[in-house]
């Protein structure tokens, strides 16, 4: 992996050169506390460049005595604007003229100056302060705010959302999350890749297999591992798996917001069918314990490969049976056409991942535009859609699906031909290294950067989830339409709070 | 002559009220019954074995057993809205003609209608009082579709009240003619019951099952309450139903069948209809609303 490595005042040339006019997404911007090695504090930029189906990346060497400041990326790249806050969150380090400076991880109840991931302050260190945070509002005649959260009705994660109202229609929202920030980057630190597996495997339920794909593929890659043919399979098949489960739970979700009983029902119950069939494959519903570094942990046996089959074969009827449902429901298409548009052009801005991005017409999938699992050598389309409504990313999701079966087809008959029996590579840990791995979840591909130390523990692990993504672009879906679409707006994008607060 | 009075008062209390009083406590009593049936319905058209048709009965004794909490901030107007709410359904129990009430003169048609437009009106007023954001959302709507259904209501009045020259509803049902069967009668069978369903805030028109704050229109106004004021609204909202499926059934539905059949038929077709509908876009609701005075302004003109 070549990293070219820059000083503070050539970041922004740089970002220019990578992202050729937001043509390249920023895919992650993240800190690190280099200051042992004596290099100071780092921030790495990774700019995803389709020709070369690889990442570019440039580290930005500040001196950790010297000013921790620099000119904001957001004007010229306007992804970075989440980045810029949660490093300046957790290191100190300020992007001068940023469009938003307040705190974005760290809320009003800890103490200024406090910088988490810096390497002087422990683990499990108790801090408690005050500092601000004011939610953006608006004023005028007749407006009024609507403050929403964190606590819902309903099993939901904790989230607040500020609306600013004139009558029913959304001017503006402002989104303020991350209350649940279980600093897991911090934990990892000084455990080997073994032992934050656990951790990392933990960080979502819903796309566990995915983060589990992406460090495994960040710890493979810096220690020069060839994973086993037969591993390979499997984790392609859990990860196609996993869409599945995913997808259907979603769409089964989405007339949830509407109160389009009968679909709230099926899309229930194939989930329950989807899941029960994970646990018979991992031994648990979240597909969990089974993709390790190096390999696969267990095998997936012939009677399995049976009871897989039949399983989806009825969920596949079943899930068509839904399409048809949606299409001839003409009050419920109704309700999704044109509401929460997100235009194309945002997508590319905000540089949207998975279902959120292609459902705008930004063919982005990470099953194309890299080289992993056994994507190469299967055969599929990626699915688009222009309008960037709430129909569009239901109808991305049920065609995702319909190739989901098909790839899971493809796989089993690859597994049932593949002689080789080996599941698990050895790994060898040697001096320090870094890399970075990225796995196409069902909500968007997962970034995953990992750091070694000498000994083979992580020094540094950092993880952009495709909700994180995503999720700067719920306010501009929203604006315009009218506040009781949108829970289903919301729920189209379906977006994770744990895959954030990690 | 003071006699006589008091005899008269009496008599009217006698031959009125007290068929009035023992009519809307059946009702009271059938009300839980009725939304159980609904959600049974509804439960088993899911494919779903669903809660018994008695479980609203204990729901109600559940609520009315909670404390009572009120916020500090609210005026009387909140304590006073679900007793008026529930006190205004239950006369309109007592006035609609049902089973005891029709040979009685009391129950004009537009007091009925204005009744129930109190309770609302207190309903939306306390959806204000307690100052969350979602009460005075789910009240600003509750304006905005009871002030579209009113027309449809009053239209659906008069269809009856031309036909039989009279204002007075018992006077109707005495005339009504089940196996008068026309155009204008299906007509206005069919815009009488989209309007049951706005007036009573289920889908398509309001979604009772949800528990997305945002999109609530009445159930938004009930968030801030509980124990028995609680009680007292759902109570209220139960009976409002039976009160709209009886007159559906005595005045609407032009089939000759006993009357408590008839209101356990139309439960089980609001059942129905929730299930094979989603709720539709908030500003939708006037184009349905729209379509309901439109069929009842054809019935008029053919009857």
């Amino acid at each position: 992996m070549s990293i070219m490595k820059i000083s503070p005042e050539a970041m922004h040339e740089t970002a220019h050169m990578f992202s050729i006019d937001n043509y390249h997404p920023l895919t992650a911007m993240f800190g690190r506390d280099e200051t042992a090695s004596g290099l100071g504090y780092t921030i790495y930029m990774v700019f995803e460049n389709f020709e070369k189906r690889d990442m570019d990346i440039a580290k930005a060497v500040f001196d950790p005595h010297g000013h921790l400041e620099y000119e904001t990326l957001t004007k010229l790249v306007p992804a970075a604007a989440w980045f810029e806050r949660e490093i300046k969150d957790m290191f100190g380090i300020i992007p001068k003229g940023h469009p938003d400076p307040r705190p974005l991880v760290l809320h009003e109840n800890f103490p200024e100056g406090f910088f988490p991931l810096r390497k002087v302050v422990r683990k499990n260190q108790q801090e408690r302060g005050k500092r601000e945070y004011k939610m953006r509002t608006s004023d005028g005649e007749g407006l009024f705010e609507v403050p929403v959260g964190p606590i819902h009705a309903g099993i939901i994660e904790p989230g607040h959302f500020r609306f600013s109202q004139a009558g029913e229609s959304m001017l503006q929202l402002d989104a303020k999350l991350f209350f649940t920030h279980r600093g897991i980057e911090k934990a990892v630190e000084g455990k080997t890749p073994d032992e934050a597996l656990h951790i990392v495997e933990r960080i979502c339920g819903a796309c566990s297999v995915s983060n589990t794909w992406s460090f495994c593929q960040a710890v493979e890659k810096a220690l020069d591992v060839k994973v086993p043919r037969r591993a390979e399979i499997i984790r392609t098949l859990l990860s196609e798996l996993e869409r599945i489960v995913n997808h259907v739970g979603d769409i089964g979700n989405m007339p949830a917001g509407v109160g389009f009983n009968p679909a709230i029902s099926l899309g229930g119950r194939l989930k329950e069918q989807t899941m029960r069939l994970c646990e018979a494959v991992a031994g648990n519903r979240f597909l969990r314990g089974v993709i390790v570094p190096g390999g696969v942990r267990q095998d997936i046996t012939h009677e399995l490969i049976v009871e897989i089959r039949e399983v989806l074969k009825k969920v596949r009827f079943g899930v068509a049976d839904m399409g048809i449902m949606f299409k001839e429901q003409d009050s419920f298409q109704n309700r999704v056409q044109t509401t929460g548009i997100v235009p194309k052009e945002v997508a590319v801005d905000l540089a949207m991942v998975g279902v959120g991005a292609r459902a705008s017409g930004f063919a982005h999938d990470s099953r194309k535009d890299f080289d992993y699992g056994m994507y190469p050598e299967l055969d599929f389309e990626v699915c688009t859609h222009k309008s960037g409504d709430v129909a569009a990313r239901l109808l991305v999701r049920l065609e995702e699906l319909e190739v989901s079966f098909k790839l899971v087809d493809q796989l089993l008959k690859l597994l049932e031909n593949c002689e080789d029996n080996t599941l698990k590579a050895d790994l060898a840990y040697n001096g320090p290294r870094e890399s970075w791995g990225i796995s196409e979840s069902p909500r968007g591909s997962n970034f995953h950067y990992v750091a070694l130390d000498n000994e083979g523990k992580i020094d540094r692990l950092f993880v952009r989830s495709a909700s994180y993504a995503n999720w700067p672009a719920v306010p501009f879906a929203v604006t315009g339409n009218i506040i009781p679409d949108f829970p289903l707006i919301n729920k189209s994008f379906e977006l994770c709070y744990a895959c954030i607060d990690r | 002559m003071s006699n006589e009075i008091i005899a008269g008062v009496l008599e009217i209390i006698m031959n009125n009220a007290l068929p009035g009083v023992a009519q809307a406590c059946i009702m009271l009593m059938c009300a839980p019954l009725i939304a159980g049936i609904i959600n049974k319905t509804k439960a088993q058209l899911n494919k779903r074995q669903g809660a018994s048709v008695f479980q609203e009965y204990f729901d109600l004794i559940k609520w009315w057993k909670k404390p009572t909490m009120l916020t500090p901030y609210t005026s009387w107007i909140f304590i006073m809205a679900p007793i008026i709410y529930f006190a205004t359904s239950f006369m309109a129990a007592m006035m609609v003609p049902g089973f005891l009430t029709n040979t009685v003169t009391f129950g004009d048609a537009f007091v009925f209608v204005y009744i129930l437009a109190l309770g609302r009106f207190f309903m939306c007023l306390s959806s204000m009082d307690a100052a969350t954001s979602f009460g005075g959302m789910g009240g600003a709507r509750e304006i905005y579709v009871s002030v579209l259904v009113e027309p449809a209501v009053m239209l659906a009045v008069l269809i009856n009240a031309s036909r039989y020259h009279t204002t007075t509803l018992s006077h109707m049902v005495m005339n009504y003619d089940a196996a008068y069967f026309s155009v204008s009668a299906v007509l206005a069978c069919l815009a009488f019951f989209m309007v049951i369903l706005a007036e009573n805030c289920r889908l398509p028109v309001d979604n009772p099952d949800t528990h997305l704050e945002l999109t609530m229109i009445h159930e938004g106004m009930t968030l801030e309450y509980s124990g028995r004021l609680l009680t007292l609204i759902h109570l209220g909202s139960f009976l409002k139903i039976v009160v709209f499926l009886t007159l559906f059934g005595a005045l609407y539905l032009p089939f000759n069948i006993p009357l408590v059949l008839k209101i356990f038929l139309g439960a089980v077709v609001i059942g129905i209809v929730e299930i094979i509908n989603n709720k539709m876009r908030l500003f939708k609701v006037r184009v349905y609303l729209a379509a309901a005075v439109v069929m009842l302004l054809v019935a008029i003109i053919a009857q």
